[in-house]
């Protein structure tokens, strides 16, 4: 047959529009379109707020799911053309950093209550609504085996019985990692937090690439101790059941600021706007219960067993400066530490 | 192959014919079209990228590179790890298809399913299962040391990857006639002598086409590195960790091209390596296919080896599926239905979206895949070489990569495409295509490398042109190189997800995107139990997929007896 080879080229260009068609909006109700979502959140706890939202507001949304560095990256390759319209969570690290790229657009949300100026941009092109701080998850089984208490400084760290025991990320993969590290920054100053990671490394078993990596590998007795930020260790350690502890360094710990902001560009600008609105809502603000998150709005409620911030003793994290600083001192720690 | 001394004539009269047949002629226009655009365009663009340097254009990203040894120490570590991986894995996959194709052993089709097991599941579950296994507190704690590095991740890089290598011999050793063995057994050669003389080298083109694909797969794998790999870093997760950890697009895409240089050579070592021999065995005279009654010894190592390597894959499979149904994996082993439940309430849109997009590509990539496989060892045209070469650039690259250069390639119109393709599920689908391609054009080139091209062109002589042959006389003969093809790219679009992730839309999402998203959450049994049903999907489809190649190729047989 003469046309065989036509007819498979033909097949494959026509099936373009075919499925290009099938992929075609259909039009919401009323007036609305439907909101794109970059979520930096895990899928069933984005799909648990978002659902709500839809519920609340009958405006639909389509939301995938990224880390936030993967957000990020897509927002800056999309920038000519942005196919979303919010990004939904992650730290503020990398906001701040969008931010600077020129990747967002201001928005400051209509709320009724007061945003702590570190809770958002200056020019307000990411707000922060949920926050949590970094803490010390532990197996149980290897600290009732050595005697020890759960650590409760940055020095017990570095005890020797730890040798090859902690985890956490790489500071330059993770943002809870990097928290962690600008916290020791901004603790002891560059130098001495530098002298104090290469003894701390000494204990380091291995870093892994996501934050929350070494929550469950703590509870797997992988790692003896882990850092993380407490609404993980909270949510994927002791809620899920493994036989971890929480601690707090006492001399002062760093914390995250969850941020949501609206991409520059956005299609779905009167959409994207009321579904930041709502991330500040009360009734918002209560889900957040679920997973153990600190809300930022005064009049929602907070979980059982959720740390608060005044509970536990914080430094006076400055995110924005070490968002911005954020690849000196990576590089800082990459030479000196040469992982 | 062509002889280089007859090469110039050939070449005129191949161009002659070429004009005579507008039909094909235009084909390779339309898939030099569809490479350049595709494959081609999207690469440029992160090449670009990546000689961004403080915001200006030029190789400073290159030099911070060569001068860091953080950036050049994982680029060792993942050559090392390539070749170890391809070795091993190669070896493996060849007594695997050597058993099933040259040796009466039981259970042929229980080892064929266990075989192709990993390639099924997303590689990253073979990875938390061999940390459940051997990792410090698993159930073989300590028996190998630390699991954390080269050594686990060759295990499980090789386990990921031998049933790629198995897939592409098992098609090449089945093509070789086995009265060629018959005859040298007749003459008085030794089996171990006609292995040697006769199989060994007729199966070179495959044995290296499979070392080469196990070698791409192992640098640009990035699932299992990211949790297994340790202190031990390697060049696709360092790309990955720089676009996403330091938000630094032109440095990741600049670790990302160089992870292009050893793909090049390798394709280059093999072009080389394969261009000095014929490997013509069927020639269109009747065979008979029999086994003879072979040695115990060599009957004990390969039956063993086999035994032993089914007997790891169950091993590590049974900890998934022991696992997905346990409370709390590793932890809790209470038996539950409640990671199945929870699967399917958060997955089951994936689920379908991820057949639909699977089933759309598979046929595509099969015949497109197939077709470029002909052109390249069939015909002669100018840039012949370029096509084979870019058809196989997208596997090389690693996922990210991909992905980002789709989107900075598709986001807006351009000369050569004049669509926006973003946020639609088509782009889905052709980055699927393109990246699973490959294989099934390797696959294919191997097995065509087999059949004398003089079958063809007596068909061209007696009057067919070229898609008669190709539909009558060639695809029959390459349905098992064919199916395997079909299998991968089936596989692969149910399982990628590094490059994916950049171009899923709210609308269409993968099953993947969830399984990464319960890895991420550390809900491994979750991920476990949607890995289980993928796999059962796969097999399922893997069954359907037979009985249609199976039909097709029947026939088109009885169409095409050859004297």
């Amino acid at each position: 047959m003469k046309k065989l080879l036509l007819t498979l080229m033909i097949t494959i260009v026509a099936l373009a529009p075919l499925v290009a068609t099938g992929a075609q909006e259909s039009e919401g109700e009323k007036s609305y379109n439907t909101l794109h979502v970059y979520a930096a959140l895990d899928t069933e706890e984005a799909q648990y707020y978002i659902d709500a939202f839809q519920k609340e507001t009958g405006i639909k949304v389509e939301f995938v799911r990224m880390s936030a560095g993967e957000v990020l990256a897509r927002i800056e390759a999309e920038k000519e053309n942005p196919q979303g319209s919010v990004w939904f969570g992650g730290s503020n690290t990398s906001h701040i950093n969008a931010s600077s790229k020129g990747l967002l657009e201001a928005y400051t949300p209509n709320i009724d209550f007061e945003l702590a100026a570190n809770f958002h941009a200056e020019d307000r092109t990411w707000n922060g609504f949920y926050t949590g701080a970094i803490g010390f998850v532990s197996n149980k089984e290897f600290l009732e085996a050595n005697g020890l208490e759960a650590p409760a400084s940055w020095e017990d760290l570095l005890n020797p019985v730890y040798t090859s025991q902690i985890e956490m990320a790489y500071p330059y993969t993770s943002g809870t990692a990097y928290t962690t590290w600008a916290t020791r920054i901004q603790m002891l100053g560059l130098e001495n937090a530098l002298d104090w990671w290469e003894k701390f490394d000494v204990n380091i078993h291995q870093y892994t690439k996501s934050g929350s990596a070494s929550i469950a590998r703590a509870g797997l007795a992988e790692c003896a101790v882990g850092i993380g930020f407490s609404h993980d260790i909270l949510a994927k350690g002791i809620a899920k059941g493994y036989p971890v502890v929480l601690s707090f360094p006492k001399e002062g710990t760093g914390y995250e600021v969850g941020a949501v902001s609206l991409i520059k560009g956005a299609k779905e600008v009167e959409e994207a706007q009321m579904f930041i609105d709502w991330c500040f809502s009360v009734n918002a603000q209560n889900m957040f219960k679920a997973y153990f998150r600190l809300p930022v709005n005064p009049a929602a409620e907070i979980a059982d067993g959720a740390i608060k911030l005044s509970d536990i003793e914080l430094i006076d994290y400055d995110a924005v400066t070490h968002g911005m600083n954020k690849e000196a001192n990576v590089k800082a720690w990459r030479d000196r530490i040469g992982k | 192959m062509n002889k280089k001394k007859s090469g110039n004539t050939s070449r005129v009269i191949n161009f002659k014919k070429l004009l005579r047949e507008p039909v094909l002629l235009l084909s390779i226009l339309i898939v030099f079209y569809l490479l350049t655009v595709f494959v081609i365009f999207p690469l440029f663009q992160v090449f670009k990228t990546s000689l961004t340097f403080e915001g200006k254009l030029g190789f400073g990203n290159y030099i911070e590179v060569m001068k860091k040894s953080y950036y050049i120490q994982p680029f060792i570590n993942s050559m090392i790890l390539g070749v170890l991986t391809a070795t091993i894995g190669t070896f493996i996959g060849f007594i695997f298809s050597y058993a099933i194709t040259r040796t009466p052993m039981k259970g042929k089709k229980i080892f064929r399913l266990i075989a192709t097991f990993p390639i099924v599941s997303p590689p990253f579950v073979i990875a938390l299962a061999a940390i459940l296994l051997f990792g410090r507190s698993g159930v073989f704690g300590g028996m190998f040391g630390n699991i954390y590095g080269l050594k686990g991740l060759v295990l499980v890089e090789v386990i990921a990857y031998s049933p790629t290598a198995f897939l592409a011999l098992v098609g090449v050793l089945r093509a070789i006639d086995p009265s060629l063995e018959e005859a040298a057994m007749d003459l008085g050669a030794s089996r171990l002598r006609v292995f040697r003389k006769v199989i060994f080298p007729l199966a070179t083109p495959g044995i290296v086409s499979a070392w080469l694909l196990v070698f791409i797969q192992s640098v640009a794998d990035f699932g299992n590195p990211m949790i297994i790999s340790g202190d031990f870093s390697v060049l696709s997760v360092q790309a990955y960790l720089q676009i996403t950890g330091m938000y630094d697009l032109p440095r990741g895409a600049t670790l990302a091209i160089l992870l292009l240089i050893p793909t090049v050579a390798a394709f280059y070592l093999q072009k080389y390596f394969l261009s000095k021999k014929s490997y013509v065995t069927v020639t269109g005279k009747p065979t008979a296919a029999t086994i003879k009654n072979l040695e115990w010894y060599i009957k004990l190592p390969v039956y063993s080896l086999c035994v032993f390597f089914a007997g790891v894959v169950l091993l590590f499979y049974g900890m998934v599926f022991y696992g997905s149904f346990q409370k709390l994996w590793g932890v809790d082993s209470t038996l539950t239905l409640d990671n199945y439940v929870q699967m399917w309430r958060v997955g089951k849109g994936y689920i379908f979206d991820s057949l639909i997009i699977a089933s759309i590509v598979t046929p595509i990539t099969g015949f497109f895949g197939m077709f470029i496989a002909y052109l390249i060892t069939r015909k002669n045209f100018p840039g012949k070489n370029l096509m084979e070469f870019s058809s196989m650039l997208t596997f090389a690259v690693p996922g990210t990569v991909v992905g980002i250069g789709y989107v900075v390639a598709f986001n807006t119109t351009s000369a050569i495409m004049p669509f926006t393709l973003t946020g639609t599920g088509l782009i889905i689908i052709i980055l699927l295509v393109f990246r699973n391609m490959p294989v099934g054009i390797r696959n294919g080139v191997a097995a065509l490398q087999q059949i004398d091209p003089s079958i063809e062109e007596a068909s061209i002589d007696l009057g067919a042109d070229s898609g008669t042959t190709f539909r009558k006389i060639t695809l029959p003969m390459i349905t098992p190189a064919f199916f395997s093809g079909l299998v991968y790219s089936f596989v692969r679009s149910m399982t990628a997800i590094s490059a994916i992730i950049f171009v899923v839309s709210g609308k269409w999402n993968l099953i993947t995107v969830a399984i990464l998203g319960f890895v991420d959450n550390s809900q491994y049994a979750q991920a476990a139990a949607m890995s289980l049903l993928l796999i059962v999907i796969v097999l399922i489809a893997l069954g359907l997929i037979k009985l249609i190649t199976d039909k097709l190729g029947q026939g088109m047989n009885s169409a095409t007896v050859v004297e």
